[in-house]
């Protein structure tokens, strides 16, 4: 039993963080809730698979559950969520250098605009791919799609981002001249 | 976005190309600067999504972690358990049905009873009834009574299987058993006949009876034809149709013994009614050995004796 936890501690030391950032991604940058789905989806995992499913299997399954709880919560009404993690944001302790704190915002706030435009089946196999550093055969088994789905979302999305980065750049390059 | 190999070039930087279609690709992408430029551009978009920061903070893991493998709250006892709403609206279903269920049956109970009043009425047993009942037979002539082979109490308390035992049987109706200790009437009510349309049937197994009896008891002359049936044909064409009307009545309230006796007699009293004017001793001879076979007269006065009896 304790080397059971022992093995899910690691798991989830590993997997954890990386499953808030891909939540909060899939989330528009709510990051309390993406933190609550993330460790509802190893509670789960704890309580229900861990011990039956294979461990190269487990991370698969957490990022899937996850990502159904994510669209469970595109489907309800959350302006609430929207309006809790705007003051969970604000009161949130900030970093000693206020320059390079407002940098980071602003990037973070730029990559989350851009991805928020793309449909979430796109956004989903994205941000697989570019942080999880999965292959097109293991976004499929986590969307529970085929792969030439995953390589042609993937490309739209890319394409998508690209076009509108660079609608966004020539309109600061005009407002600057 | 012209160039057919953007695609590929999507492909290309995530490492999903055969080595041939990769190499093809580099090529390409030597001679083209607007490829080499959207090359450029996903890996810039790849670098600043990776780059993305997640705002979570180690206390927050750790307390995420402890809240996962914390042990669950054990029960003890018994509990109120509702995890869904579904199984609470199951409860309240079930709730109801009962609630509703017990209304009905004490709403039902009044009635059963009046029921199981009617079925307990002490009456005769039957058998003996039939013993008692057979013994006078005033109206029927000596020559009659030796021809007709007689059904004494004798055959009958030997217990053979002779048809003449079978309308016995009949006899033992809801009407006349005894309830069992601690049977329950009420619970499971029988169907039970309305009071006229018992009253009539009783009174239609008289007259049947006497026009079986006066049947039997027709004179042949010497020619070997009828005197005179016509009284007998007409009579029995009125009774036919009654017969008709009551054993209608006796299936649909699902009484089978009444039922059956007044099926048996039916056929008996269109054979009289259709009898031509001037019979012939052998048109009569079946007729009467067909009610001593089926043992008709009896039956009908043991029914019409209980029938009366309940009534009372």
């Amino acid at each position: 039993m304790a080397s059971e936890d022992d093995e899910f501690t690691m798991l989830f030391q590993d997997f954890y963080p990386s499953l808030c950032r891909f939540l909060e991604c899939l989330l528009g940058g709510r990051a309390p809730l993406a933190q609550d789905l993330a460790q509802e989806s190893f509670l789960q995992l704890h309580r229900t698979a861990w011990g039956t499913l294979p461990v190269g299997e487990a991370r698969f399954w957490l990022y899937r559950v996850a990502r159904n709880m994510a669209i469970n919560e595109f489907r309800k009404s959350n302006t609430r969520y929207r309006l809790f993690d705007r003051v969970v944001e604000a009161m949130r302790p900030r970093a000693r250098n206020p320059e390079q704190e407002f940098e980071t915002q602003e990037r973070k706030a730029l990559v989350l605009e851009m991805l928020q435009s793309l449909p979430e089946d796109q956004r989903a196999a994205l941000l697989l791919r570019e942080q999880e550093q999965l292959s097109y055969k293991e976004i499929g088994q986590v969307l529970n799609v085929s792969e030439s789905k995953v390589k042609v979302d993937i490309f739209r999305a890319r394409a998508s981002l690209r076009q509108r980065w660079n609608k966004r750049v020539k309109t600061a390059g005009a407002s600057i001249c | 976005m012209s160039c057919g190999f953007t695609e590929k070039i999507s492909s290309l930087i995530d490492g999903e190309l055969s080595q041939t279609e990769a190499r093809e690709v580099e090529r390409h992408l030597l001679s083209c600067s607007e490829c080499e430029q959207v090359r450029a551009d996903f890996l810039s978009l790849r670098s600043q999504i990776a780059g993305y920061e997640s705002s979570l903070e180690p206390t927050v893991q750790n307390r995420a972690l402890k809240k996962i493998l914390a042990p669950r709250p054990h029960r003890t006892g018994l509990q109120w358990a509702f995890g869904t709403p579904a199984i609470a609206f199951a409860t309240l279903l079930i709730a109801g049905a009962i609630i509703g269920l017990l209304f009905y049956q004490s709403k039902r109970a009044p009635q059963s009873q009046t029921t199981a009043l009617v079925q307990q009425t002490p009456a005769p047993v039957p058998s003996a009834t039939v013993e008692k009942e057979k013994q006078p037979r005033p109206e029927a002539s000596p020559e009659t009574s030796s021809e007709t082979p007689p059904a004494t109490p004798n055959k009958n308390e030997k217990g053979t299987n002779s048809p003449r035992l079978e309308p016995a049987t009949p006899v033992k109706r809801r009407l006349v058993r005894e309830p069992k200790p601690g049977e329950q009437f009420a619970s499971v009510p029988e169907r039970v006949r309305s009071a006229d349309a018992e009253t009539m049937t009783a009174m239609h197994f008289e007259n049947s009876e006497t026009l079986l009896l006066a049947f039997k008891n027709v004179r042949l002359d010497e020619s070997g034809s009828a005197a005179e049936v016509s009284h007998e044909r007409k009579r029995a064409k009125q009774l036919v149709f009654q017969n008709m009307m009551l054993r209608r009545e006796a299936d649909a309230s699902g009484d089978v013994q009444i039922s059956s006796l007044l099926e048996n007699l039916e056929p008996i009293l269109i054979d009289i009614a259709n009898l031509p004017d001037q019979p012939d001793a052998e048109a009569i001879r079946v007729i009467r050995e067909r009610v001593e076979r089926k043992n008709i007269v009896a039956l009908l006065r043991v029914n019409s004796t209980a029938l009366a009896r309940a009534l009372d």
